[in-house]
């Protein structure tokens, strides 16, 4: 079982992540239509570029927009939950080691102490996020099944991993399921709405240059965020 | 002399003098009388919802609305209109200054007639005021042909007129509202008392007028009545000159009143058009506020001069 | 019944269709006929196939159910924070379901989307600026407008007022000698008062082409002299075009895009014609909107500009302001608290804050910011054509409590209003709830204030 998992299924899983946000990408690209969208993203490029660059930027520091501002409770949750998500497997000792044993190179490591807060502060978000979905009715009436699927899907490597790396319970079991959960989530990033790990500066960068080349970019030092 | 009259009306009670001056120069006059309603005013943005001038409701207008508002009017001068023949009953949708102006300048009418709100036992009167008041002004300065205003009850016909006051300030509109009324007093036969006053509150705070000043800028204004306007009557004896001192609308209150006059006419050129000031804003409104007989206000030579001889 | 005599999915192109339609007081029967009218499931669903592209469809999918543009919305801060009014849920609800069904949807389902998009939904794009994704929902209910309108769905006003432009090139009956005649009877009007003023129409290669709001030459041809004789204080070598002076579009409220297209080339035409150096728009939100910000796409100029650069009027006057063109009398500014109400089309989505700004510090000396402003301002409650719209009048005036509630927090009771919709709207809030304001365009309060020269005032 360790084998399939970490052979072939790692290879699919990969694969399927990797091309299918290359995918994702050429056909976000491929269906951008000036008309349509009515922005012109041919012309201007200057102004296009620096709308592009300010509506990310903005949006990736922690309180960087009135919006962020506005739902400060819930801009902390929804940061620490990336910020966990996306350093934590990267950077962690563990993986690296295997990277090391692989491909024959690593990327620096976190200090166990790190990734532990950064895992179980993740997690926590996570169940405020979930409990957040549920309390408030504007955010109940949009939630539907998949979007809780997506979370316990996008929760559940971190939530095994932890158990798996402190031995606590079966550690071959929750190491298995770790790293099958990992496959699912990496899978799974390109074929639902997770693809916003992309798409998430496609979108901006599109919304971007409509404010910067269309919406005023060009008589304004650019909106306000 | 008028050959075609609008008379512009909210068709509500207040302007039931004004409609019988109207009728009256319809029939005396033999002239055709447009009698138009203004309906409701329209929003700057895009909506079909007018406010109706009347009740103040919102409505929404299209041709039957218009048709009930006229038959309306129908009624409420069912009286008026039974002897008459040269009548049509109009109605629009619009701001009513604004309307009444196209309308007179599209129909070149001679004259228009209107009401205004002096009557306080009114309902709604005080609702309608800031609307219609500020149209009376509007009308009164836009309009290229005379505007009289009625505001309480005319007893006497035009045809019986015999003393008309002109009140003059050496302006060009002033000249215009001296020969129109000129030419109405020599076909009426009337008396044509040509007044002026000269305004004391126009002078500069803290400068008070010697009254051997003021005595002779007295002198003056009368030498160039006598000089400018007296030659333009072509021999027209029955005429009186008046130069007084004081605060303009209650002098010239006062001179109709001592010449138990039928009718006033002045000129109204002032600039000022703020609506919230409209109302009481100008000689003219005073007078017209205050005046027990017709005011009529001439500021362009338009409709002065007869072009039909 | 399938297609209905008033309401069926063929645009008005005709004078006698939209007498028939204007002669249905309120619509009533166009709605009974609406109800019985037949959606046309495959030529939707090839519309949605053919121009919901990556964009819109990243939009739907992505969303993360996060509630964050909830509070973005005024219609949902004034209905008591109704959850069916976040905007998330009110596109997915539509656009959403009518894009996961492929575009198998039937006459109810119409009837809640073309409810949705006109009643809930201004188009402000507010929405917008708070979603980290960037997913703007004014965009996507503008895009659903128009499959709506395809298929006949869509309010009666606004199929009117799309007719009129099809026919007029303007959103009112007025033709072109309507307006060339107005011109002349302002200049006529005004000429005694203003020694000197014209109303050019068509003078070629002039600096400047004036065009305007239908409902001013109609109704409020006082601004049109007023416009006329700030431009004659100013000196600018200005003119009208006889022929595409229309800037509105209700055609884009009505999300009829055919007949956007054919309203601003009306207007692009007149510049290729006159040539002159730039254009200056009226006091009008979407007008501006429609005709520089959108209808070059609509047009199919590649560049995205207008053929002359065009400038909104605040731009125009904070330029005057600027370089001395028009001149306040620092002792008529005005005292009292006043407060200014940003339209969404051209502060929102054309960056024009500034300009308002610059303008509030020449002629107000105790000018107060609503909060929030500039482009994080609300919707005055009457966009994107809801102001007109009979069927969803009670819904509008239940949307004015925000703007209400925000200008009483001004301590302001003069509301400078330089957008025909906005000014609307806050006079029908001033009339619903009696707050005691005023409210006005910048036209008059210049009038007012500005120095005239010399030379250029009447003898006496």
């Amino acid at each position: 079982m360790y084998e399939f998992v970490t052979g072939p299924l790692a290879w699919i899983a990969f694969s399927v992540f990797f091309f299918g946000l290359i995918w994702r990408f050429v056909w976000y690209i491929r269906g951008l239509n000036w008309q349509l969208d009515r922005v012109s993203y041919g012309h201007h490029t200057g102004y296009g570029v620096k709308g592009a660059a300010r509506s990310i930027v903005s949006w990736l520091i922690p309180y960087g927009t009135h919006s962020w501002r506005f739902y400060s409770g819930f801009t902390l949750l929804v940061f620490v939950f990336h910020i966990g998500i996306i350093i934590t497997p990267i950077f962690l000792l563990g993986h690296n080691l295997l990277l090391e044993e692989r491909w024959g190179f690593r990327l620096p490591a976190l200090p166990d102490p790190v990734a532990d807060t950064l895992t179980v502060a993740m997690m926590i978000a996570a169940l405020f996020i979930m409990l957040r979905r549920i309390a408030l009715p504007e955010v109940r009436i949009l939630t539907t099944f998949y979007d809780i699927a997506l979370l316990l899907i996008v929760v559940t490597p971190f939530f095994t991993g932890f158990l798996a790396y402190h031995q606590i319970g079966d550690y071959s079991f929750w190491l298995i399921a770790h790293i099958l959960s990992g496959e699912i989530m990496l899978i799974a990033v390109p074929l639902t709405k997770l693809s916003h790990a992309l798409l998430f500066f496609l979108s901006r960068a599109q919304i971007g240059m409509d404010y910067g080349i269309k919406r005023g970019g060009m008589k304004s030092q650019g909106l306000p965020w | 002399m008028f050959k075609k009259i609008l008379f512009a009306t909210s068709a509500s009670p207040v302007c039931d003098n004004a409609a019988k001056v109207a009728f009256d120069l319809e029939l005396k006059w033999d002239a055709r009388l447009i009698v138009f309603h203004v309906l409701g005013i329209p929003t700057h943005g895009f909506s079909p919802f007018v406010t109706d001038v009347r009740t103040g409701e919102r409505e929404q207008v299209d041709p039957d609305y218009v048709d009930w508002v006229k038959e309306e009017m129908r009624n409420t001068y069912a009286d008026l209109l039974k002897d008459t023949e040269n009548v049509t009953l109009e109605a629009a949708v619009g701001v009513p200054h604004r309307e009444i102006l196209r309308k007179a300048r599209d129909e070149d009418v001679d004259m228009i007639v209107m009401g205004a709100h002096t009557r306080p036992e009114d309902i709604g009167a005080s609702r309608f005021r800031n609307v219609v008041g500020s149209t009376m002004q509007k009308v009164a300065k836009g309009a290229r042909c005379p505007v009289v205003i009625i505001s309480r009850p005319c007893t006497t016909c035009w045809k019986l007129f015999s003393n008309i006051v002109v009140g003059i300030d050496l302006s060009k509109a002033s000249g215009a509202a001296f020969l129109w009324a000129a030419r109405l007093a020599r076909e009426v036969d009337a008396n044509l008392h040509i007044f002026h006053a000269v305004d004391l509150a126009g002078t500069e705070v803290g400068q008070i007028k010697s009254q051997e000043e003021i005595e002779a800028h007295i002198a003056t204004v009368r030498g160039k009545i006598e000089n400018l306007y007296l030659p333009q009557l072509k021999g027209y004896e029955k005429v009186t000159v008046m130069v007084r001192e004081g605060v303009p609308y209650v002098e010239i209150l006062k001179q109709a009143r001592e010449r138990q006059a039928d009718l006033i006419v002045m000129a109204h050129h002032t600039r000022e058009i703020d609506p919230e000031q409209a109302l009481l804003g100008s000689t003219v409104e005073q007078v017209v506020l205050r005046s027990a007989c017709p005011v009529a206000s001439v500021n362009r030579l338009d409709k002065t001069v007869d072009t039909s001889a | 019944m399938p297609e209905g005599i008033l309401c069926n999915k063929t645009p008005v192109d005709t004078v006698e269709q939209l007498q028939a339609l204007l002669a249905d007081k309120s619509g009533k029967q166009y709605y009974e006929e609406m109800k019985l009218l037949d959606v046309d499931t495959p030529a939707l669903w090839a519309t949605i196939q053919k121009s919901l592209k990556s964009r819109l469809r990243t939009w739907l999918e992505i969303c993360a159910r996060c509630g964050m543009c909830a509070d973005s919305c005024f219609f949902y801060l004034a209905n008591d924070r109704d959850p069916t009014q976040v905007p998330s849920y009110k596109i997915q609800s539509t656009l959403g379901d009518m894009v996961r069904r492929k575009g198998k949807v039937d006459n109810a389902f119409m009837h809640y989307a073309m409810d949705t998009a006109w009643s809930r939904c201004t188009c402000c794009n507010r929405c917008g600026m708070y979603c980290p994704f960037g997913i703007d929902m004014g965009v996507m209910f503008s895009y659903l407008r128009g499959l709506l309108f395809s298929q006949g769905f869509v309010p009666w006003e606004l199929k009117i007022g799309s007719g009129m432009h099809r026919i007029y090139r303007a959103q009112m009956d007025v033709t072109t000698d309507d307006w060339v005649e107005t011109c002349g009877w302002m200049c006529e009007e005004y000429e005694e008062d203003w020694p000197g003023l014209e109303f050019p129409v068509d003078k070629p290669n002039a600096d400047i082409i004036y065009t305007v709001n239908a409902r001013e030459v109609k109704h409020y041809p006082e601004d049109l002299a007023e416009a006329a004789i700030l431009f004659h204080l100013a000196g600018e070598n200005w003119t009208v075009p006889s022929e595409g002076w229309e800037e509105t579009s209700l055609a884009m409220f009505a999300g009829d895009w055919v007949g956007c297209k054919k309203q601003v080339e009306s207007v692009y035409a007149a510049m290729e014609r006159l040539k002159p150096k730039r254009m200056v728009v009226t006091e009008c939100g979407h007008a501006y909107r429609a005709t520089v910000i959108e209808g070059p796409y609509w047009a199919g100029l590649k560049t995205g500009q207008t053929p002359v650069e065009s400038f909104h009027y605040v731009e125009w006057v904070a330029e005057a302001l600027r370089t001395g063109k028009l001149k306040i009398d620092p002792a008529k500014r005005i005292k009292e608290p006043v407060t200014y109400q940003d339209s969404c089309n051209y502060i929102r989505n054309a960056g024009l804050r500034e300009c308002a700004r610059e303008i509030m510090s020449y002629i107000a000396e105790d000018f107060r910011e609503m909060r929030p402003c500039g482009e994080h301002n609300f919707c005055c409650g009457g966009g994107g054509g809801l102001n007109g719209i009979g069927r969803y009048r009670e819904q509008r005036n239940v949307g004015l409590k925000v703007k209400r509630d925000q200008i009483l927090a001004t301590g302001a009771k003069l509301v400078v209003s330089p957008c025909h919709n906005c000014w609307d709207a806050i006079r029908d809030l001033e009339e619903i709830y009696h707050i005691g304001i005023r409210w006005s365009f910048l036209k008059p309060l210049l009038l007012k204030m500005v120095i005239v020269p010399e030379h250029l005032r009447p003898e006496e």
